[in-house]
């Protein structure tokens, strides 16, 4: 085997700047949105974006190894909606709370694992497989709901309505995701080797990676992060939605990107997904603050991710 | 998967249509939301024989005289199996139970798909049936057996979901825009009075029957709350987690705001979620549309004090009472009125027979009912 350093190098240094300029514009957004409105930085609110993009920027990191491996996955959203709807259907069922959890989060890695497994060996392009899944997973979600919200939950299972020392919950499950993916990304040979594969996968295969094995393990991890995610989505609301995380994967895959994770692959962090996650979220209840007709919300957001992506192709372009 | 041109064009194509999709894509209707039939036609109403001018809606042609004889109704909502067309169905057996002298039963698919609701149909048309009660699910692929149905002198007769106008004789519509919005104003002004700030979660922008109800409430609090401010009306796109952060940036940004309605069985209970965890029932109010089921749970812990619909029995029960009335000629075009039993007396507009006000579920009835 080899070690992934004289291979692709993770460009860091850009990446590091990258997660710096999304870091600057929250920092910059929050303070001119407190100027208006100074409540926008109250502790009540800054905890509430956090939290409301605590199961966003969980899937994100999972999305983060899926597109630096060069491949996609739209159908988070759907994977979403069953893995939330198999932990409630247990909990009110009487399985033990920590079972049902773990049951949503096995699943994922189970849908994940599917998804990988096409793509990597019955080589079917990543968009056709996940687009299949988004749709067979949706019908079948409305077929065994039939529109039906899950409720009647046992207190146990509202984990993310809780706080451990003060800080909810979902911010926990939020920075342990982000930072272990992260670490493990940067540092470890496996997670080294989806930055040679996504970069150039015949020079990692040449190099004595199997870029099989990469796609089907970006594919189960991001499957069982969705999982978790579902885990933290459920157990948010009194009842549970019967068609869950409907649009979610343009949640997820936004923040990835506008975190400068390349769509092209190779390219791009955790920390930058995370931090792209919070910009989106902050920037919706920031026009919320500041009065901004909802009519624009929309354009606005859309405009940020293309502006993103535009410059994330240029710079590609000048660097080769 | 080598990065070839080709494939980063087509990551690129693909990632820029999901982006075009999130700026556009319309969201999906909640299930069991219940689907708003069009505005009533303005009929000249004319008391005669003859068809009243603009007359549009369906005739059963060469019905045999069945006045006062006994009546073999059959009813095919769009699904069976689901609490809201079970009271329906209800409401169709008590009236046919008062009336007497009907063969009653509802049969339908399990699933709510057209071309099985046509087959069930065209069953009971074979089997010669002397009235057929429907909720389409579809009101253009539906419209052919129905009018296969009028041809045998069959009495056709929509409800919760109609057809085309020209495929039935009438419908049964349980709530008008109007007595919506009215509804809504009232009980959020029994709430939190008449001089009060007020939020609006919605399902999207741009829903059609969202819109209409909001300019109705809007235009009914003008004329009679006029101190009712509505400050913001922000989207929730039938996501719950999206009604849910409205409502807490609603409280945050307008600490003023007494009462929020959401005004889809989505962006209700998100709504009401918001505001429980928040610790703030009682303080604001949430008043809005929604099924009982998805608002039960804080229709129980009091903090939805009522939630806004109609009554899927009562609107069962007014179908059978108008097909009688049909088989008896007492209601037949030009008709301005219904008599239906224990609902008094509905009224008829153009080929639309109004349910009237809508119901309020309370936590006193609401567990009556299960959809």
């Amino acid at each position: 085997m080899i070690s992934a350093k004289p291979l692709e190098s993770p460009r860091s240094s850009f990446t590091l700047q990258q997660e710096g300029v999304i870091a600057v514009a929250i920092v910059a957004l929050s303070a001119i949105v407190s100027l208006i409105n100074p409540d926008f930085l109250s502790a009540n609110n800054l905890l509430d974006i956090a939290v409301n993009t605590a199961y966003i920027a969980v899937a994100a990191a999972g999305m983060t190894m899926v597109i630096v491996s060069g491949n996609i996955d739209i159908s988070v959203g759907s994977m979403l909606g069953v893995c939330a709807t198999i932990a409630g259907e247990l909990a009110r069922n009487g399985v033990p709370v920590p079972i049902a959890f773990a049951a949503a989060v096995l699943a994922g890695g189970a849908l994940g694992a599917v998804n990988g497994l096409l793509v990597a060996y019955a080589r079917i392009p990543a968009i056709v497989v996940t687009l299949g899944m988004l749709s067979i997973l949706r019908g079948g979600l409305i077929l065994v709901t039939q529109g039906r919200w899950i409720e009647s939950l046992p207190e146990a299972f509202f984990f993310s309505q809780r706080s451990t020392l003060g800080i909810p919950n979902p911010i926990w499950v939020m920075v342990l995701v982000s930072v272990l993916t992260w670490l493990f990304m940067k540092y470890h040979r496996l997670g080294r080797a989806i930055y040679a594969v996504g970069g150039n996968a015949e020079a990692a295969r040449l190099a004595g990676i199997n870029p099989k094995r990469i796609y089907l393990f970006v594919f189960i991890m991001n499957g069982l992060l969705v999982g978790l995610a579902a885990v933290l989505y459920a157990s948010r609301f009194t009842a549970i939605q019967s068609n869950a995380g409907q649009g979610f994967e343009l949640a997820v895959i936004s923040g990835t990107v506008v975190g400068g994770v390349s769509i092209l692959g190779g390219v791009g962090s955790v920390m930058g997904a995370l931090l792209g996650s919070l910009l989106i979220s902050q920037i919706g209840t920031a026009a919320i603050f500041l009065k901004v007709s909802p009519f624009w919300l929309q354009a606005v957001q859309g405009g940020l991710i293309l502006l993103t992506v535009l410059v994330d192709v240029l710079r590609r372009r000048r660097m080769t | 998967m080598k990065p070839t041109a080709l494939n980063r064009t087509l990551a690129l194509l693909a990632f820029a249509s999901i982006v075009v999709a999130a700026c556009a894509a319309p969201p999906p209707a909640a299930p069991q939301q219940p689907q708003q039939p069009a505005q009533p036609q303005e009929a000249a109403q004319q008391p005669a024989e003859q068809l009243p001018p603009g007359w549009k809606a369906g005739i059963p042609k060469n019905p045999p005289d069945r006045k006062g004889k006994k009546l073999v109704i059959r009813d095919v909502p769009k699904l069976i199996g689901i609490g809201y067309f079970a009271a329906t169905t209800r409401g169709m057996e008590e009236a046919a139970a008062e009336l007497g002298n009907i063969d009653f039963k509802t049969d339908a698919p399990t699933e709510a798909k057209i071309e099985k609701q046509i087959e069930f149909i065209d069953n009971f048309i074979t089997q010669g049936v002397d009235v057929i009660l429907f909720a389409a699910n579809d009101p253009v692929a539906i419209a052919p057996v129905l009018k296969k149905a009028l041809d045998q002198g069959i009495i056709v007769v929509g409800y919760d979901a109609d057809a085309q106008e020209d495929a039935r004789q009438f419908f049964v519509n349980q709530a008008t825009f109007e007595a919506i919005g009215q509804a809504l104003i009232e009980d959020m002004v029994s709430q939190v009075g008449p001089d009060a700030e007020v939020a609006i979660v919605t399902s999207s922008l741009t829903a059609p029957n969202q819109n209409r109800w909001i300019e109705e409430m809007k235009k009914y609090a003008a004329a009679k709350y006029p101190n009712l401010k509505f400050v913001v009306t922000l989207p929730s796109e039938e996501d719950q987690q999206l009604a849910f952060k409205a409502t807490q940036d609603i409280m945050k940004t307008y600490p003023n705001v007494k009462g929020v309605f959401g005004l889809s069985s989505v962006a209700f209970p998100g709504a009401a979620d918001a505001v429980k965890q928040a610790g703030k029932c009682g303080q604001i109010a949430v008043v809005g549309l929604s099924t009982p089921n998805q608002m039960r749970p804080f229709v129980k812990e009091g903090c939805v004090k009522s939630v806004i619909l109609w009554n899927p029995i009562d609107l069962g029960y007014a179908a059978v009472y108008a097909a009688r009335a049909i088989a008896d000629g007492e209601l037949k075009p030009g008709a301005t009125s219904l008599k239906a039993g224990r609902l008094g007396e509905l009224k008829v507009n153009g080929s639309e027979i109004l349910l009237g006000p809508p119901f309020i579920f309370n936590k006193d009835n609401i567990d009556n009912f299960d959809f």
